[in-house]
C-alpha cells in the first residue's frame, strides 16, 4: 500500500485534480472537504502526510495544525495550501508547526515534489 | 362552514408557528448559523407581517372572527373564502420557499427533522387552502365543464397507474372491472372525471390498511346519443360510522375528529367530488360499515363519442412499447416542486426510455441545462419561489443558444386565457392541462421535443465564432489537460465541477448582495478564483480578484458593478470553455 495522504480542501475542483495526481503517483489519498470531517478522520487514522487548505468551513487549516500538533501531539508532516497575499496566515502556520506551504494557483507537479520531499525526509 | 374551516386554519397556523419557533440555531457553527439566521428572520418577518396584521393591532384570529360576522351579511360568502385564501397563500409560498432553502443548508439530524416539520406543516396548510379555494370556485359555478371526445379506456388506465404508484410498498390489491358494453370513446369532460375518480380512489387508498380496492364501470344506454356511466369504488378500508355517513358529503365533515391527524385529510375532497358530479347532472351515493369497508357509487350522463374527433394519437393498449420507440433516449428536464408529482412523471417517462431530471429551482435546472443535452422542458407553472413563468423568462433570455431555444411545455392544473397569453409572450412552446392522459403527455412531447436540426447547429456555431475575444472570456485548457496526464475523462469531470462552482458562486453572490453581506461575497470570490486560474482564464480571474478586494474595502457599489461584469462575460467564457473542451475531446 502506498503512503497515506490526507487531503483537506473544500475546493472540489482543485481537490479532484490533486486527488487524481496523487493517486497516479501511488499515494493512498483520503479527501475531506471540511475541517470537521478531518478532525473525525484523525481520531482513528494516522496518515503519513497532511495537505490542507487554509480557508475551510468549520475548522480552518490553521486550527487543524494546532489540533494535530498540540492536541494529538503528532509530528505528521503538514503542507499548507495558501492564497497569494496571505503571508500572515503562512507565518501563523509555520509558527504552529507546518512543514511547508504552496501558493495558489497550485501546480500539481510542484505539490507532488513537495509531498515526496516531506515524506522522504 | 367557514367557521369550522377558519378554526382549522388557525389550528394549522399555530402548528406551523410552533414548529418554526422550535428550531434552534445555537447548535450550528457560526458561519452557517449567520446565513440560516438571516433566512429565518426574513421568514419570520414574512409570517408576522402577512399573517398577523400589525398595522391595525389585530391578529388573524381576531380578523377571522370579525370577518365571520361580516360574512353573514355578504351576498356571496365564497368571495370571502377566496379573499382569505389568497391573503394566506402568498406568504405561505414564501415560508415554503424559505424552508426549502433551510433544508439545503448543512444541518444535523435533529435540525433536519425540525425543518421537515416546518415544511410538512406549511405544505399541509397550503393544501388545505387550495381545497377551500377549489371548493369555492366550484360551488359558485365559476368552473367550466368541457365537452370533448375522449378515450375512456385510456383515462381509466392512467388513473389506475397513478393509484398504483400511490400504493407502492403496500399489500393492497387494486382491481378494475369494466363491463363489455362500456364505450371506448365518450364525449364529456375528461379532466373532471379523472379528478372525481382520483378523489374517490385516493380516499380509499388513504383509509385502507389491507385488502383490496375495486373499481367497477358499467354503462346504461338512454338513447342512441346518450348513456349513463356508473362507477363504483369498493374498498376494505376502515369504514365510516353510521351516524357520520349522512354528513360525509358535507363540507369539511370528517368521520372522526382525529381523522386529519391520522390520515392528513382536509375533509373537502368528497364535497368537491359531489359538486363536480352533480354539476354534470350526475348522482353520488355511499354505503359503509365501520371496520368492514366503504363503497362509493356515482353515475354521470355522457354523450356518445366520435372516434374521428379524437385528435391525439390513438393507442388503446398499453403504450409503453410505442413510447419506447418514439421517445427512447429523449432527455427531459422537469421543473416540478411537488415531490409526488415529480415521482409520478419520472416513473412514466422512464418507462418510455426517457432520461429524466426533476428539479424545482432555477439554479439546479441551469446546471443540468449546462451539462446535458435536454430535448424538452416540462414546466409546472405554479411553484413556490420562482414560478414557471419566471424560470422560463430567465431561460429565454439566456445567452447560450442551447438554453434559450430549448422547447418548454407548461403544465398546470388550471390554465386561464391570461396564462395562455403569458406563455406565448414568454416564448413557451405548448401547454398541458393537469391531470393529463398518458396519450396527451406522449403526443405533446413528440410534437415539441428538440429535433437534431442542422440549421440550429450552424447557428450555434456562428454564434460561437462571432464571440468577441474579450480578455475576460478567454480560457485555455491545454495546461490543465497536461496536469491530468492527458486523460480527457478527468478533464471533462473537472470542467463539470468548475461549472457547478461558478453557478454556485453566481447564486451565492446574488443572495448575499441583497443584504450587502460583503464578507460572504468575498469568501465566495476567494473560492472561485483558484478555478479560473486552473483554466488559465486570467482575465476573469483578475476580475474576481478585484471583486474580492472591493469586498474587503467595503465598497458594495463597486462589488455590484464587478458582479454585473461577471454575469455579462461568464456565459461567453463558458461557451469558449465548451468549444475548447469539444476540440480536445475530438483529438
Amino acid at each position: 500500500m502506498g503512503k497515506r495522504v490526507l487531503l483537506a480542501d473544500d475546493d472540489q475542483l482543485l481537490a479532484s485534480l490533486l486527488n487524481f495526481r496523487l493517486k497516479k503517483s501511488g499515494y493512498d489519498v483520503h479527501h475531506s472537504s471540511n475541517g470537521k470531517e478531518v478532525k473525525e478522520y484523525l481520531k482513528t487514522e494516522r496518515p503519513d502526510i497532511i495537505v490542507s487548505d487554509i480557508m475551510m468551513p468549520y475548522f480552518s487549516g490553521i486550527e487543524l495544525i494546532d489540533f494535530v500538533r498540540n492536541e494529538l501531539k503528532l509530528n505528521t508532516p503538514i503542507i499548507i495550501i495558501s492564497s497569494a497575499g496571505n503571508e500572515q496566515n503562512v507565518l501563523s502556520a509555520f509558527e504552529l508547526g507546518a512543514n511547508d506551504f504552496i501558493t495558489k494557483p497550485v501546480s500539481p507537479t510542484e505539490l507532488l515534489v513537495r509531498v515526496g520531499r516531506e515524506i522522504n525526509k | 362552514m367557514s367557521i369550522s374551516k377558519s378554526k382549522d386554519l388557525i389550528g394549522q397556523l399555530s402548528n406551523l408557528e410552533r414548529t418554526v419557533s422550535e428550531f434552534s440555531f445555537e447548535e450550528l457553527s457560526t458561519q452557517d448559523s449567520k446565513v440560516i439566521q438571516s433566512y429565518f428572520n426574513s421568514f419570520r418577518n414574512s409570517l408576522e407581517s402577512h399573517i398577523y396584521n400589525r398595522n391595525n393591532g389585530t391578529n388573524l384570529k381576531e380578523q377571522v372572527v370579525e370577518k365571520e360576522e361580516v360574512e353573514k351579511e355578504l351576498p356571496n360568502k365564497n368571495q370571502f373564502i377566496a379573499h382569505v385564501s389568497n391573503q394566506i397563500r402568498t406568504p405561505l409560498n414564501s415560508i415554503i420557499g424559505f424552508a426549502n432553502l433551510l433544508n439545503e443548508e448543512k444541518l444535523n439530524t435533529s435540525q433536519h427533522k425540525k425543518v421537515q416539520a416546518i415544511q410538512f406543516a406549511s405544505i399541509s396548510l397550503l393544501n388545505l387552502i387550495d381545497e377551500v379555494f377549489e371548493y369555492s370556485k366550484i360551488s359558485t359555478g365559476y368552473i367550466n365543464f368541457e365537452t370533448i371526445d375522449f378515450n375512456l379506456q385510456g383515462l381509466l388506465n392512467d388513473v389506475m397507474f397513478l393509484c398504483e404508484t400511490l400504493m407502492v410498498d403496500r399489500q393492497i390489491e387494486l382491481i378494475i372491472d369494466i363491463d363489455e358494453n362500456v364505450p371506448k370513446i365518450i364525449k364529456g369532460d375528461p379532466s373532471k372525471l379523472s379528478e372525481v375518480l382520483l378523489n374517490v380512489l385516493g380516499n380509499s387508498i388513504k383509509f385502507i390498511n389491507q385488502g383490496y380496492i375495486k373499481l367497477g364501470v358499467s354503462a346504461k344506454e338512454c338513447d342512441e346519443n346518450q348513456f349513463i356511466l356508473k362507477f363504483s369504488v369498493a374498498d376494505t378500508g376502515i369504514g365510516i360510522a353510521k351516524e357520520k355517513l349522512e354528513t360525509i358529503f358535507n363540507c369539511y365533515a370528517q368521520a372522526k375528529d382525529d381523522t386529519f391527524v391520522t390520515y392528513c385529510g382536509t375533509g373537502l375532497g368528497l364535497s368537491i367530488t359531489k359538486e363536480i358530479v352533480e354539476k354534470q347532472n350526475g348522482e353520488i351515493d355511499i354505503i359503509s360499515e365501520e371496520g368492514i369497508g366503504t363503497t362509493i357509487t356515482f353515475s354521470i350522463p355522457y354523450a356518445t363519442g366520435n372516434i374521428s374527433n379524437r385528435p391525439v394519437i390513438q393507442n388503446e393498449n398499453s403504450d409503453i412499447e410505442k413510447g419506447k420507440i418514439v421517445l427512447s433516449g429523449t432527455e427531459i428536464l422537469v421543473f416540478e416542486d411537488n415531490l409526488m408529482n415529480q415521482h409520478l412523471i419520472k416513473a412514466q417517462l422512464t418507462k418510455w426510455g426517457c432520461k429524466v431530471y426533476t428539479h424545482a429551482n432555477l439554479k439546479e435546472g441551469l446546471s443540468i441545462l449546462a451539462t446535458k443535452k435536454i430535448d424538452l422542458i416540462l414546466m409546472d407553472l405554479k411553484m413556490p419561489n420562482l414560478n414557471g413563468f419566471d424560470i422560463s423568462k430567465v431561460l429565454r433570455a439566456h445567452k447560450d443558444v442551447h438554453i434559450n431555444t430549448v422547447p418548454i411545455v407548461a403544465f398546470s392544473a388550471d390554465f386561464t386565457e391570461q396564462d395562455s397569453k403569458d406563455c406565448k409572450e414568454i416564448g413557451m412552446n405548448d401547454f398541458l392541462l393537469k391531470p393529463y392522459t398518458l396519450d396527451e403527455l406522449m403526443s405533446t412531447i413528440i410534437k415539441n421535443k428538440r429535433e437534431e436540426d442542422t440549421s440550429m447547429k450552424v447557428e450555434h456555431l456562428l454564434q460561437k465564432i462571432m464571440i468577441e475575444p474579450k480578455e475576460t472570456t478567454r480560457v485555455d485548457l491545454n495546461g490543465l489537460l497536461q496536469d491530468c496526464f492527458g486523460e480527457i475523462e478527468i478533464l471533462n469531470e473537472l470542467i463539470k465541477l468548475f461549472k457547478m462552482n461558478a453557478l454556485e458562486f453566481s447564486g451565492n453572490v446574488k443572495l448575499h448582495l441583497q443584504t450587502d453581506n460583503l464578507k460572504e461575497v468575498a469568501f465566495a470570490a476567494h473560492k472561485l478564483k483558484a478555478g479560473f486560474a486552473m483554466l488559465k482564464a486570467n482575465g476573469m480571474r483578475q476580475l474576481i480578484v478585484e471583486l474580492e478586494a472591493q469586498c474587503k474595502a467595503n465598497r458594495p457599489n463597486e462589488v455590484k458593478e464587478l458582479y454585473q461584469l461577471f454575469l455579462n462575460d461568464y456565459p461567453l467564457l463558458e461557451q469558449n470553455l465548451d468549444t475548447n473542451l469539444a476540440g480536445l475531446n475530438k483529438i
